[in-house]
């Protein structure tokens, strides 16, 4: 057992120190959310596309080495305002509400904003959008439609895919995105109107008072706008799309469509990479969160079992009761989000560790319940004879209590853990590639769905399959001994 | 010597204990009857503190007792067994045995080893040594609680119903470890419902209603001419069983 915890927190210690290695090189770092071809989309599991060429120019302008990370649309904004991020490049409209929080630079995209319909649709014009029409939410096409056409019913999905897959389906009658994506994502039993709804057009962001980068993006961008580098970038990113759809060859044999999909979502351009790294990232994640939610909640655990002892410990047991209520009362994904924009606001951490914390945080609010629930089994008469004998409350607990107490407590923690891996999935939100953004990211490429969130929904059944035959493996020792 | 001064323990709102005064002499072997739930456990509980007195002092040799001050002290002195034997389940005989002295460094623990083997001797349990609880009858494991008790050597030994939980047949078994103890001459406060044995084995019998003491005497006073009618009463019920 010491030797277990021995190894635990040595474990933890490594991931920490990892966290705070410093680097030396100067760094400009970019933001983004990499499903937006040709914009920002993964090659070979790095982040390429439109908008990282004219950020790595910037870096080159600037002499600062470039350094990408990809997150939740949604959380774009703030990357950039509480200083974790240099410059979101992300497709990013202009708004005046975005202007508020935020500092554009000058467009370097103009894009259309188009309508897609089925071939047999009725809708031929703008005048008659009409019905349910899907859009990516947040985007200008979501906010556009909301203030300009009242009485259609928007659906928002979180990404445009599954836009396109909900006409695909006739769940929508329309859907409306940025022209570039639409072209190369709609199929055969599609069109797109030839008037665009509107016109959008894309600038950079950089937080309000850093202004010597205001001035370089800008600088960067006209220039190469002039020389029309920006559209050559464009056409070179369309283009190597078109190079990558040819591998794969149409067929209707069952087997061979199968194989053509799992060839484009695992192996095509080495996207088994992101599945291996969601994996261990998951896994990562999960253990060490479960780690620190076994050290924060024993503590909690402990406080609060003294007090129900001995009536003592009165205000930090009022504070313990009140942190796990508050934990076990608020979403998960609220309090990741806390930690990683608030908690360590404009410090650079490593993705993995903000997610050890948060999700083990989150985790010892239960496992303090998981222990103290444990520890409350133990038969009362024989923590009575204990202290009869003239032991105190350490002695008590360390000799009687918890040996009888661990075999309650650990097939739960093991089932707390069997949680957690799937608990993971959140940490999408702030861009940790575990396996549900892993998935993201190939979808976002190969515009299939389906096929790599199965994919990993049976990795996720095969680890918690392992995990619970452990655990109910564990339960059957547990109760022999 | 024990002392106990206007002993009062309240549950919430509900008094159990209405101020107890007893003395309890070296050597004395005190029963304690009286109806069910009258107070007699939260009363024996009350004097090593495992319940907390509400008011009134328990004063040990001199010394009272004091929550935060000498508690260690004084439950080393005063020894318990409870009806529920409440042996270690996590642990053999033996480490059941020997876990508080050397835990509060009265042996070590070959010294504390080799006085639980001899105990273990004297109730013929020695091959039971290496055992968990769960694999002995109720009569075997109530003993070695009893000896769990005694090897802290203490001044006084307390009894809550040690024979309540067990099959008849074995009550004999325990209440001979009993006796040889008291041989030795150890102060005991026995609460039972085991009438015959009380009026046999003890030197002052208590009589308890309600939270008061009622009637104290000899067992001879007590189950031949008891003065009050609910003592009175009680006996008679007890009798009809
Ligand atoms: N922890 C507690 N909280 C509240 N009430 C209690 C508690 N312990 C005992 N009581 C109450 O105090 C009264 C006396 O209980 P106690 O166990 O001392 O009785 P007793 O004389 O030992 O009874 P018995 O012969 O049944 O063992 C009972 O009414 C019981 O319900
Ligand atoms: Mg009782």
């Amino acid at each position: 057992m010491k030797r277990i915890f021995k190894l635990l927190v040595i474990m933890l210690s490594i991931f920490l120190l990892s966290g705070c290695e410093t680097e030396t090189k100067d760094k400009l770092t970019m933001v983004t959310e990499a499903g937006f071809y040709p914009y920002e989309y993964y090659s070979n599991g790095e982040v390429v596309g439109v908008d990282r060429d004219i950020v790595k120019r910037i870096a080159e302008y600037l002499d600062l080495e470039l350094e990408i990370k990809d997150v939740h649309f949604d959380s774009i904004i703030s990357e950039v305002k509480s200083g974790k991020s240099d410059i979101g490049a992300a497709g990013i409209s202009y708004t005046e509400e975005r202007a508020l929080e935020v500092d554009f630079t000058d467009n370097y995209i103009v894009s259309n904003q188009v309508i897609i319909v089925r071939n047999d649709s009725l809708i031929n014009n703008i005048d008659e959008v009409s019905g349910k029409i899907a859009v990516q939410l947040g985007t200008t096409a979501d906010s556009y439609l909301s203030e300009n056409y009242p009485n259609i019913e928007l659906i928002r999905e979180n990404k445009f895919l599954a836009c396109i897959e909900d006409l695909r389906q006739s769940k929508v009658d329309a859907v409306v995105m940025d022209e570039v994506p639409a072209k190369n994502i709609m199929d055969n039993t599609m069109r797109i109107l030839e008037e665009p709804l509107f016109s959008d057009s894309y600038g950079m962001i950089v937080a309000k008072d850093n202004t010597t980068l205001l001035n370089a993006a800008n600088a960067v961008i006209n220039k190469m706008k002039e020389s029309g580098e920006i559209d050559a970038i464009l056409l070179k990113h369309l283009e190597s799309k078109e190079e990558t759809k040819e591998e794969v060859k149409e067929s209707n044999n069952i087997f061979v469509k199968i194989y053509n999909r799992f060839y484009r979502s695992v192996i095509l351009d080495g996207r088994y990479k992101f599945i291996i790294t969601g994996f261990k990232n998951t896994l990562l994640i999960a253990l060490g969160a479960v780690i620190l939610g076994i050290l924060l909640g024993t503590i909690l655990a402990l406080i609060r079992n003294f007090h129900d002892n001995t009536n003592k410990l009165k205000i930090l047991n009022k504070l313990a009761k009140l942190y796990i209520d508050i934990i076990r009362g608020t979403p998960s994904t609220l309090q990741l989000m806390i930690i990683y924009y608030i908690i360590f606001g404009s410090s650079e951490v490593n993705m993995i560790l903000v997610g050890i914390m948060a999700f083990g945080i989150n985790s010892s609010a239960y496992v303090a319940e998981i222990i103290r629930s444990g520890l409350q089994s133990v038969d009362k008469g024989q923590i009575e004879a204990g202290y009869a004998l003239s032991l105190n409350y350490r002695q008590v607990m360390t000799y009687i209590v918890f040996p009888q107490a661990i075999k309650n407590i650990l097939p739960s923690l093991g089932n707390e853990f069997i949680t957690l891996v799937k608990e993971t999935s959140i940490g999408a939100y702030i861009g940790i590639v575990e396996l549900t953004k892993a998935s993201d990211i190939i979808a976002s490429r190969t515009y299939d769905y389906f096929f790599p969130l199965i994919l990993i929904a049976i990795i996720y059944l095969i680890i918690t399959f392992i995990l619970s035959q452990l655990v109910a493996l564990m339960e059957k020792r547990l109760k022999n001994a | 010597m024990l002392k106990i001064k206007n002993l009062k323990k309240n549950f919430g709102k509900k008094k159990v204990l209405k101020g107890i005064d007893l003395t309890i002499n070296d050597g004395d072997i005190i029963g304690i009857i009286g109806p069910s739930g009258c107070g007699k456990s939260t009363f024996l509980r009350s004097l090593n503190m495992l319940e907390v007195p509400t008011s009134g002092s328990v004063i040990l040799d001199g010394d009272t007792i004091d929550l935060n001050d000498n508690l260690n002290d004084l439950r080393r002195k005063i020894g318990m067994v409870f009806q529920q034997f409440n042996l270690f389940n996590n642990m053999t005989v033996l480490d059941n045995i020997i876990l508080a002295p050397v835990k509060q460094k009265l042996m070590n623990k070959t010294d504390a080893t080799q006085e639980a083997i001899r105990l273990l001797k004297k109730i013929d349990l020695e091959d039971k040594k290496d055992n968990y609880p769960r694999e002995l009858s109720g009569g075997q494991r109530q003993r070695i609680a009893i000896i769990r008790a005694l090897i802290m050597k203490p001044n006084i030994m307390l009894f809550d119903e040690p024979t309540s939980a067990l099959d008849p047949e074995m009550i004999g078994e325990v209440t001979k470890l009993m006796r040889e103890i008291a041989k030795n001459g150890m102060t005991m406060v026995i609460v039972s419902h085991e009438m015959s044995f009380i009026k046999d084995f003890c030197t002052r019998v208590i009589f308890i209603d309600d939270g008061n003491i009622v009637e104290e005497g000899t067992p001879e006073e007590i189950f031949e001419h008891p003065k009050d009618q609910r003592v009175k009463t009680f006996l008679s019920k007890v009798k009809d069983i």
